[in-house]
C-alpha cells in the first residue's frame, strides 16, 4: 500500500512551527515548574498543559509532513513510535539531570527520533527523505508532551515527584496514550487530498486541549482541587474554541463539494 | 544514574534480545492492514502496532503477574509468551468469525498456490478483485509464532527493567516504548502488511534484524541508567 494521503501546501512554515513548539513547550513546562514552587501551590500546573498543546502542535504538524509521503502502515503508528521513544528519553533526561532534565530528555529523544529515523532510510530503505527530520521534530513533541502532561499532574519537575504522581499512580497509561492520539488523530482525521494545514493544526490544538483535560482530571487528588480545576477549565474552553474553529474550517474547506443532483434515467 | 556494570552489560544485551524478538515476531503477524478490515487482504483488519501492542500489553500483563510470585526468569518470560499468544490467537479467531459468518467469505492466503500446513489449493476461494481475506491456517499459525515471539521479547525486556529500577510502571511503560519503536520498525519494514511467515515479504527479515538491533541498542542503554529513585 504506497497510497500518498495527500497534503495541501503548508502555510506555516516547518522551521517555525518547530521552534514555536519547542520554545512554548519548554516555557510551560518551566513556568509551571517556577511558578508553582515560588507560590507554594498547584494553581499554574495548566500553564504545562499550554506547554503540551505547543508540543502536540509540532508534533501534528511533523506527522503531516511524513504521512503526505505515505508510509504504508497508517498514521497512528508513527504517533506511537515517536511517544515510545519520547518517553524513555523523558524519563532519562527527569532521572539523572534534575531541573535541566526536561531539555537533556527532549535533546535525547530528538537523537532517537534522527537515529531512528536514519535507520529507517539507510536500513529498510524507505526512501522518504523528510524522515530523518521529521522523527527528530515528533520524537522531542513525544517527549515533551510527556514531560507536560506530566508536570500537570505532579506539578513540578523532581523526579521523585514525577515517580510518586505519575508513575506509581499508574497515570503514566493516560499520558501515553492520550498523548499519542493528540498528536497523532489530526492528520488521521483530516488526511486526504483536500488536506489543509490550517485544519490539522486547529484539531491539534483541540485534541491538546483534551490530553490536557485528562491530565488536569489526573491531577485533582496529586496537586490539589484549586490547580486541577483551573488545568480542566482552561482545558474545557481551549477544547471547545478549537473545536468550534474547526467545524468552521470543516464548513470552508467542504465548500468545494458541489451536489450533482439526482442521477438521471440510466446514469448508472 | 545507576553505574554501569557488569550485570548492566548483561541487562542490555536481554533488553536488545527482547528488542529482536519483537521486531521478527511482527514477521509472524497477518496484518492486513484497512484492505483486510474491507476483507479485500489476507490477514486481520488493522495495524501492526495495534495487532503487537495488543498482544504485547496481554503479554506484559501476564509476565508481571508471574514476577509477582517467582524471579526465574524463563517462567516469566514462558508466561509473557502465552499471555501474548493467547491475546493473538483471540483477536484472529474472533476476526475469522466477523470474516467467515459476518462477511461470508472463506479465509484464503493469496501469496501461496497451496497452503503450507493443509495442503489445500487457495486460489479457487479467493474473491475476485482482492488479495485473498480471513487468516487462513498457515497465517493464523503464524500468528501464533509471531503472538510467541513479541510477548517473549516485551517480558524479557520487562524483566531486565524491573531488575534495574524495581518500579513496575516505570519498566512496564519503558518495555512498551521499546516494544513500539521495534513494532514500527518492523512494520516499515513489510510496508504495512504481510500475510505470515509464507509471504514473500518475510524474506526481508534480515534489515528488520539490523535496524532493530541497532535502535534497541541505543535506547535500551539509556533505559537502563534510569534508576528506580531509591
Amino acid at each position: 500500500m504506497s497510497v500518498a494521503a495527500g497534503g495541501g501546501a503548508s502555510k506555516i512554515d516547518k522551521t517555525k512551527l518547530t521552534m514555536y513548539g519547542l520554545g512554548g513547550g519548554i516555557l510551560g513546562i518551566y513556568l509551571a515548574h517556577v511558578l508553582n514552587m515560588i507560590t507554594g501551590t498547584g494553581y499554574f500546573s495548566f500553564l504545562a498543559g499550554l506547554g503540551a498543546i505547543a508540543a502536540v502542535l509540532m508534533g501534528a504538524d511533523a506527522v503531516r509532513r511524513v504521512c503526505a509521503y505515505g508510509i504504508g502502515t497508517g498514521v497512528p503508528s508513527i504517533g506511537m513510535m515517536a511517544m515510545g521513544m519520547g518517553l524513555v528519553a523523558a524519563m532519562f533526561g527527569l532521572a539523572v539531570a534534575g531541573v535541566a532534565g526536561p531539555i537533556i530528555g527532549i535533546a535525547i529523544a530528538m537523537g532517537f527520533g534522527y537515529f531512528v529515523g536514519m535507520l529507517a532510510n539507510k536500513i529498510i530503505k524507505m526512501n522518504i527523505p523528510v524522515m530523518e527530520e521529521v522523527l527528530m521534530s515528533l520524537g522531542g513533541a513525544g517527549a515533551m508532551v510527556i514531560i507536560a502532561l506530566s508536570v500537570v499532574i505532579s506539578g513540578q519537575i523532581g523526579y521523585q515527584d514525577m515517580l510518586k504522581d505519575v508513575i506509581f499512580t499508574g497515570y503514566i497509561a493516560i499520558v501515553f496514550i492520550a498523548g499519542a492520539l493528540a498528536i497523532l488523530q489530526p492528520f488521521n482525521a483530516n488526511l486526504g487530498p483536500d488536506e489543509t494545514q490550517d485544519r490539522t493544526l486547529v484539531l491539534a490544538i483541540s485534541t491538546g486541549g483534551l490530553a490536557m483535560f485528562a491530565a488536569g482530571i489526573a491531577s485533582l487528588v496529586t496537586v490539589g482541587v484549586g490547580g486541577a480545576v483551573l488545568t480542566m477549565l482552561i482545558a474545557a474552553v481551549i477544547w471547545l474554541k478549537a473545536f468550534l474553529w474547526y467545524f468552521k474550517l470543516v464548513k470552508r474547506d467542504s465548500a468545494g463539494v458541489i451536489g450533482t443532483g439526482l442521477l438521471h434515467e440510466g446514469g448508472l | 544514574m545507576s553505574t554501569f556494570d557488569a550485570s548492566t552489560l548483561i541487562y542490555v544485551i536481554q533488553i536488545v534480545i527482547g528488542g529482536l524478538l519483537v521486531g521478527i515476531g511482527v514477521h509472524f503477524v497477518p496484518v492486513g492492514g484497512a484492505p483486510a478490515a474491507m476483507a479485500q487482504a489476507t490477514g486481520v483488519g488493522t495495524g501492526t502496532v495495534q495487532l503487537a501492542t495488543g498482544s504485547g500489553l496481554t503479554g506484559l500483563i501476564s509476565a508481571g503477574l508471574m514476577m509477582s510470585v517467582t524471579d526465574n526468569i524463563l517462567l516469566i518470560v514462558l508466561s509473557g509468551a502465552v499471555g501474548a499468544m493467547i491475546m493473538m490467537d483471540v483477536t484472529m479467531i474472533v476476526g475469522n468469525w466477523v470474516y467467515i459468518y459476518g462477511v461470508g467469505v472463506p479465509p484464503v492466503a493469496a501469496k501461496v498456490d497451496y497452503d503450507p500446513i493443509t495442503k489445500d489449493p487457495q486460489p479457487p476461494y479467493i474473491s475476485p478483485g482482492t488479495v485473498g481475506h480471513g487468516v487462513p491456517t498457515v497465517s493464523f499459525v503464524s500468528g501464533t509464532i509471531g503472538g510467541l515471539m513479541g510477548g517473549a521479547g516485551g517480558s524479557l525486556i520487562y524483566y531486565a527493567l524491573m531488575n534495574i529500577n524495581g518500579v513496575s510502571g516505570l519498566s512496564a511503560f519503558f518495555a512498551i516504548g521499546i516494544f513500539v519503536v521495534n513494532a514500527v520498525i518492523a512494520s516499515y519494514n513489510i510496508q504495512g502488511t504481510i500475510e505470515g511467515f509464507h509471504d514473500p515479504k518475510f524474506k526481508r527479515i534480515p534489515r528488520a534484524v539490523k535496524a532493530c538491533f541497532i535502535a534497541t541498542l541505543i535506547i535500551g542503554i539509556f533505559a537502563v541508567l534510569i534508576h528506580g529513585g531509591a
